[in-house]
């Protein structure tokens, strides 16, 4: 058996894989990596399969590495990493052996960035996902975030792990293009002018963000005035971008409400939803909108 | 047979769509709504992965890579001409809950706001069965309704940051019971000590859309 043990945690270092889909009838988000993309890739590294990641935000992470020989993918975004004070190149493979110690820290882009072992961390699948959901505290370890001091039992994977194929993954170069947004449930109920200015507009990107989703700043007011009051709650899907009653939108993400009385304007494509939760705090973002039709090649193309 | 009222299909993303039945809660919606899901699991609809009914809609999750929105929407033109109109096999359940006081810190002024004392309040609200409506919100988290009209109030203008699981909330026309903790707009009436929500359970929810509970209180 090999350990983990968490030296720094910056906020927000979950276990995270694909998530838990099928539960919402119970009320349950199916939550997995925020970059499925980046996650595929983590695995891909690590060699022939790999298990659950851990989840680290832009903060980064310390931890060490305790036990017999294993490898290790990490990717997501681009961030420093030294392995016992030694630089390497962001995303990479490693071959880590007893006492490794290893460091990550910001780096150039990205919010989100994961590490996945040849090995599966050892904590209980709940509802068939090793996926935390910290907002309800579910599955992970403990359901929650970990912290400096917690220690992970990494063992071996138990062959349900089928290798990473990757084609594509969310580059620094295509953080500035369009998000592409299909017209949501309650886009008729906005005004024209809302619609309208809501693609031509340019949003910021703000540091309230978490796993349930990203608030933007609407500084041109777009929403100021919109004021849909009294809907009925009904279903969310991530990448679904409400309008508070103050007129500020987020963009909900992997743990979200299952169902929500906001209205919702647009729905980000799951083609562009790993590339949005990349995007950081400041930075600009523009809502182009497709057909479901262009959505869905899209997301083919990137399977 | 009453017509059944006609949804609409509105796509959510690119992976998801919504038969929705009305703009509103009532009486018909929501029995349409129960009916549609269980329609729409016998189906047996091709790729399709999920199907949860909510309050005036029901959420069907697809794979996009097995059948596009336009062929899906077909289909379900097809299971909707067809469809039944009860809810199938359901069961009844029984809920005891201790009203007011600590556990209910909104029950006087929800009577008073309803014009009755909360004995009345009580007396009414746990006078006929009402119907699970779905499950939303969070984990185990039920409505059940719908309450006569005169017992009908909006949310509170003021969030609650936590209520504790088995809270039991009123509002709208419903009660909703919690199984974990959340901010909530609702009045809290009550508290009770049935949990809904078993995460090691399978499945992990008891209480499904369509069944019937009548509320008791507790001394």
């Amino acid at each position: 058996m090999s350990t983990l043990t968490i030296l720094r945690a910056g906020p927000l270092v979950t276990v995270q894989d694909l998530g838990r889909p099928g539960q919402l009838i119970h009320g349950i988000s199916a939550s997995g990596a925020l970059d499925r993309s980046a996650y595929r890739l983590a695995g891909a590294l690590a060699g022939k399969a790999a298990g659950a990641a851990l989840e680290f935000t832009s903060a980064g992470l310390g931890l060490r590495y305790s036990g017999t020989d294993c490898t290790a993918g990490f990717a997501g975004g681009q961030f420093g990493l030294t392995l016992n004070g030694e630089p390497r190149q962001w995303p990479l493979a490693l071959n880590l052996t007893d006492g490794d110690v290893i460091d990550i820290t910001t780096g150039p882009w990205g919010n989100y960035g994961y590490i996945r072992f040849e090995k599966q961390i050892d904590c209980a699948p709940v509802m068939g996902s090793r996926s935390t959901n910290a907002v309800v505290g579910l599955g992970g370890y403990e359901g929650r975030a970990l912290r400096a001091g917690d220690e992970l039992a990494l063992v071996p994977l138990d062959g349900s792990s089928v290798p990473e194929t990757i084609h594509t993954v969310s580059g620094q170069h295509q953080l500035s293009d369009p998000i592409r947004v299909t017209w949501s449930v309650h886009a008729d109920l906005f005004p024209e002018t809302a619609r309208s200015s809501f693609i031509s507009t340019q949003f910021q990107i703000t540091a309230r963000m978490d796993r349930m989703g990203v608030r933007l700043k609407d500084a041109a007011g777009v929403f100021t005035d919109a004021n849909i009051l009294s809907l009925v709650s009904d279903s969310i899907v991530p990448g679904d971008i409400q309008i508070l009653g103050d007129g500020t939108p987020i963009v909900l993400l992997r743990d979200h409400q299952p169902t929500g009385g906001y209205p919702r304007i647009a729905t980000v494509i799951s083609a562009d939803l790993d590339r949005f939760a990349q995007i950081r705090s400041g930075r600009m973002v523009r809502f182009q909108p497709v057909t479901v039709e262009a959505a869905q090649a899209a997301l083919k193309g990137t399977l | 047979m009453p017509d059944l009222p006609i949804p609409r299909i509105v796509p959510l993303g690119d992976s998801a769509l919504l038969v929705r039945f009305s703009d509103r809660i009532g009486d018909e919606a929501t029995s349409a709504v129960v009916a549609f899901a269980r329609t729409a699991e016998d189906a047996r609809l091709p790729g399709v992965t999920e199907i949860v009914p909510n309050l005036v809609s029901v959420l069907l999750l697809y794979d996009p890579t097995r059948i596009t929105f336009t062929g899906l929407s077909a289909e379900l033109r097809l299971a909707i001409s067809r469809r039944r109109d009860d809810a199938g096999e359901t069961r009844s359940y029984s809920i005891a809950i201790r009203f007011g006081g600590a556990d209910g810190p909104d029950l006087d002024a929800v009577a008073e706001a309803l014009g009755m004392d909360s004995h009345t309040f009580i007396a009414r609200h746990n006078g006929a069965p009402l119907r699970i409506l779905a499950t939303g919100f969070a984990p185990g988290f039920v409505y059940c309704g719908l309450h006569a009209e005169d017992m009908r109030l909006p949310r509170r203008n003021a969030v609650r940051d936590r209520v504790p699981p088995g809270s039991v909330l009123f509002a709208a026309g419903q009660t909703a019971i919690t199984s974990t903790p959340i901010p909530t707009g609702w009045h809290v009436i009550g508290r009770t000590d049935f949990s809904n929500f078993d995460p090691a359970g399978t499945p992990p929810t008891l209480l499904r859309a369509g069944d019937s509970v009548i509320f008791e209180a507790m001394a």
